[in-house]
């Protein structure tokens, strides 16, 4: 008997980045579809026969729907509610990085009408919950770089303004950014341009030899956030130090070699029965 | 001793601890969203007060609990509290009954609830008391903001109380269904299962004060938790003025305690 897989995602995600996916877990699977902008989460009623949920997502309705599974059920959550909701939590899981000995740059939160607390530095948006790119101001002169996404500024200075606080990180110079996908035991490594030099990150995208000190913290961080699949960017610093600044729940794997194939069958191994 | 208090406000109960502090000779920092930088500036303080739930003071509360500065309430039941989904598994792990909660788009909510199971009351996710909050009486008030994610309870009618605790002292009110802690209450002998849920809900997550919002529903007399909250202003405690001591003295009991353990 086919196992019995529930896919938890929004309308971004199911019409953008799974199609391929979808198509491969027709095959091997009963696959149910549960889209967030169309279901209803019934708190005092979770009943379930699925061997497992996969979720592809980050949205409200996603992750309290899997902290519904996971609160009320056996059945396996891949990722978990706690690791989805630290990875979009830039200051939270900067914070749970940094005390568990695993380098990131330099970070603090700051009333808006502060001087930035560092010479160079990103503004980013202080939750990456949504499903919109990064989307940088840079201006640099001879002594600073002063880099900022637009999404913060839009949280700040927005329409709807959410907070009065700007999420500051330190400005690492990397000549590249590394990009370490994990799904399970197995690691995947790449390199490409940053992308404040290059938004075009798959045009200098290439596959490396895996490096074991980057390997060690992928894993250190997959157990430290109960993430089963992620993506983790880090840069290198000219003092040949590797930071860590991006931590991603939801990583596309449509960029991976037989990426759909590789998710697919690592969720059916982890399936209940 | 030097103490950071996380507020929004410097005036209320917040200027009142302070005032008491200095007395004994403590130093005292406020800080609001004006003044707040969170990072290791704030190792200066030996712990902190967190007064207010507000995403940035949370924030600050987390940082300093990770990096071993004590924290008083504990940040990680603040935000639970403040967090209507974990706030509703909070009340569910004391035995204590809660309303019906749902989450979804005004499309699916119209689609999968009958008329039945209205009204409801819409609530932002992250938010406590009654601000924000909007009644909808049947499937033709949900808006037709098509993808935005809502969290809604179905509503309780009935008798509506802010019930206070204070260590082992209770003070317990009647209050208007949606008003705010400031707003007038009659006060009140408490029935013997208010009594039992501020006493569980006490010991359970181990708070040294606090409060319940809780609703006696007409139709089956069942007494329903619909909000907590780790750190009101005792507004309408008899005497209020009388429980700032009560309440600053818990507090460094609470510090001393922690650092003995630490030691």
């Amino acid at each position: 008997m086919l196992k019995n897989i529930g896919l938890i995602i929004d309308k971004y995600h199911l019409e953008k980045k799974v199609r391929e996916f979808l198509s491969y877990m027709r095959k091997v699977c009963e696959l149910s579809i549960y889209v967030e902008e169309n279901y209803l989460v019934n708190f005092n009623d979770v009943n379930f026969d699925e061997d497992l949920f996969f979720i592809k997502g980050k949205g409200d309705g996603i992750i309290n729907f899997a902290k519904s599974l996971e609160r009320d059920t056996d059945i396996p959550v891949i990722n978990s509610s706690k690791g989805i909701w630290l990875a979009y939590n830039r200051f939270l899981n900067s914070t749970l990085l940094k005390r568990a000995g695993i380098r990131v740059p330099n970070f603090s939160l700051n009333p808006k009408e502060d001087a930035p607390p560092f010479k160079d530095f990103i503004i980013k948006n202080v939750r990456d919950q949504d499903n919109y790119a990064f989307d940088p101001k840079i201006e640099t002169n001879t002594s600073t770089v002063e880099v900022k996404d637009n999404r913060a500024l839009e949280e700040v200075y927005g329409k709807n303004a959410q907070y009065s606080f700007f999420y500051y990180q330190e400005y690492i110079e990397s000549k590249f950014e590394y990009k370490i996908y994990g799904v399970g035991e197995e690691l995947f490594y790449y390199k490409q341009k940053p992308i404040l030099r290059d938004p075009d990150k798959m045009k200098s995208r290439e596959k490396i030899k895996p490096i074991l000190e980057l390997g060690e913290i992928a894993y250190k961080v997959m157990e430290l956030f109960d993430l089963q699949i992620t993506s983790l960017d880090f840069l290198k610093s000219e003092d040949d130090n590797y930071y860590l600044t991006d931590v991603n729940s939801t990583p596309n794997f449509n960029y991976l070699e037989n990426g759909p194939q590789t998710i697919a069958n690592y969720l059916l191994a982890k399936a209940k029965r | 001793m030097k103490i950071g208090v996380l507020s929004k406000r410097e005036t209320g109960l917040t200027d009142k601890m302070r005032s008491f502090y200095k007395e004994k000779g403590h130093e005292v920092t406020i800080y609001t969203t004006k003044n707040l930088a969170v990072n290791s500036s704030l190792f200066e303080n030996d712990f902190y007060i967190l007064k207010s739930k507000q995403l940035l003071f949370l924030y600050a509360g987390y940082f300093l609990y990770k990096n071993n500065i004590s924290v008083i309430p504990d940040p990680i039941i603040s935000y639970t509290y403040k967090h209507r989904i974990e706030s509703y598994y909070s009340i569910r792990k004391c035995g204590l009954n809660t309303p019906k909660i749902y989450m979804g788009t005004s499309k699916s909510i119209r689609k999968k609830l009958r008329e039945s199971d209205y009204p409801l009351l819409i609530k932002p996710l992250m938010g406590s008391g009654s601000k924000g909050i909007k009644f909808i009486k049947s499937s033709g008030d949900l808006d037709s903001e098509k993808n935005k994610i809502l969290y809604c309870e179905k509503l309780i009618e009935g008798t509506h109380y802010l019930a206070y605790f204070i260590d082992e002292q209770i003070c317990v009110g009647e209050k208007k269904p949606f008003a705010n802690e400031h707003a007038d209450i009659k006060l009140i002998k408490p029935e013997e299962d208010i009594k039992h849920a501020l006493m569980i809900w006490r010991e359970k997550y181990n708070l040294l004060f606090g409060h319940l919002d809780m609703i006696r529903e007409s139709s089956t007399n069942k007494l329903i938790v619909v909000d907590p909250g780790t750190f009101p202003e005792f507004s309408n405690w008899q005497n209020s003025n009388s429980i700032v001591p009560t309440i600053c003295n818990l507090i460094l009991k609470r510090y001393y305690d922690k650092r003995e353990m630490n030691e």
